[in-house]
């Protein structure tokens, strides 16, 4: 069951939802519309899943920034968003999705108990501008069957992010071993 | 309603859900962590026909990792066979996958109640990206159905390895033209 626009304005009220900064205005029917931050990282080298990602950092003025097919960007969320009761599924909203932006690249689980500005994976159809703080997509909020674990208490690696930030799974795999 | 991962546990123990093999240190709050089997296959031609079986071939990950080259489609396999037959599973990326530019699938993250066997994830990067065998790749989460059940009967059950589309079984025969 996804919760509507009112009963993620409850669970905020009651403490269960946390978004910072919060603006009723941006509740909307099912979800939460979220902006996107003032920061990307982008990628135009090859990468290998057991390294670190190099990134250039692009600070995004008030002019925008033109995205660029082919072109890794990792960006965030203006948002920070933690819920210990709910899931949480992040998404680009269909304005965005018009313009031929992806948000994320097949990852949208936000599982209960995260703290964080999300790490966006943006890859762009055709060239765009955008700009920071503009709204990007929406956060929906998923109630949950069983005992509740945290993503604090697993030691997981993006448990508190507060900005963009490349991928970590090179530390699962030391000289490329699982 | 989603699962969260202390009743996925509970539900692979109890039959609810069958993960093999099954491992805890794999489960996350709402969702497992599935690792990329050692097989991808490649369609060998360059432009795909839905209508018919398009030859594919086989490529092995070797120890050094195999690398991912954008514009090209990979199909890869789950090393765990996942499935229910009472909940409705969906296979996204992980997040530390996605931030490497790799989607492991495309607009079709949702299984079938009764599907049971190794997924095959679709495996298209942005970036040239280098993956190994074994790694954990992706995150099946479960969902709560509404409803009476028709488990899945189709062309891909008890998958072992990549399936490769097959669309074209599903094709009624053409009608021989009349001569």
């Amino acid at each position: 069951m996804i919760l509507t626009g009112a009963a993620i304005a409850a669970a905020h009220a009651a403490g269960e939802i946390t978004i910072e900064p919060f603006d009723p205005m941006r509740l909307s029917p099912n979800a939460y519309d979220w902006r996107l931050g003032e920061t990307l990282h982008a990628c135009d080298g090859a990468l290998d899943a057991a390294r670190p990602t190099v990134v250039t950092e692009i600070p995004l003025g008030a002019s925008g920034f033109v995205l660029r097919p082919g072109v890794l960007y990792l960006g965030d969320t203006y948002e920070k968003t933690r819920s210990e009761r709910y899931a949480q599924l992040l998404n680009g909203n269909r304005t965005i999705g018009s313009l031929g932006i992806w948000v994320h690249v097949s990852a949208p689980l936000g599982h209960q108990g995260h703290a964080i500005r999300w790490t966006l994976e943006i890859r762009a159809a055709r060239p765009v501008r955008v700009y920071p703080r503009m709204t990007f997509g929406k956060l929906t909020f998923l109630h949950t069957l069983g005992a509740a674990a945290s993503y604090q208490q697993h030691g997981l690696k993006y448990a508190t992010s507060h900005g963009v930030e490349t991928s970590r799974l090179y530390e699962e795999l030391p000289g490329g071993r699982p | 309603m989603i699962l969260t991962g202390p009743e996925i546990a509970l539900a692979a123990g109890d039959g609810r859900l069958r993960i093999s093999p099954f491992d805890q240190a794999q489960v996350n709050p709402n969702s497992y962590n599935v690792r990329l089997g050692s097989t991808l296959l490649v369609y060998a031609e360059d432009i795909l026909d839905a209508h018919r079986p398009n030859p594919t071939r086989h490529v092995e990950i070797s120890r050094e990792g195999h690398v991912l080259e954008p514009g090209q489609l990979y199909l890869g396999h789950t090393v765990e066979r996942v499935g229910s037959d009472t909940f409705v599973p969906l296979l996204f990326g992980r997040s530390s996958v996605g931030r490497l530019g790799l989607f492991v699938e495309i607009t079709a993250p949702i299984g079938d109640i009764g599907f049971h066997g190794q997924w095959t994830l679709m495996l298209s990067p942005i970036r040239p990206l280098r993956v190994y065998a074994g790694m954990k790749i992706g995150q099946i989460m479960f969902f709560v159905a509404v409803g009476p059940i028709t488990p899945y009967a189709g062309k891909y059950q008890s998958a072992d390895g990549p399936q490769a589309s097959a669309y074209w079984r599903d094709l009624v025969p053409a009608p021989r033209a009349a001569s």
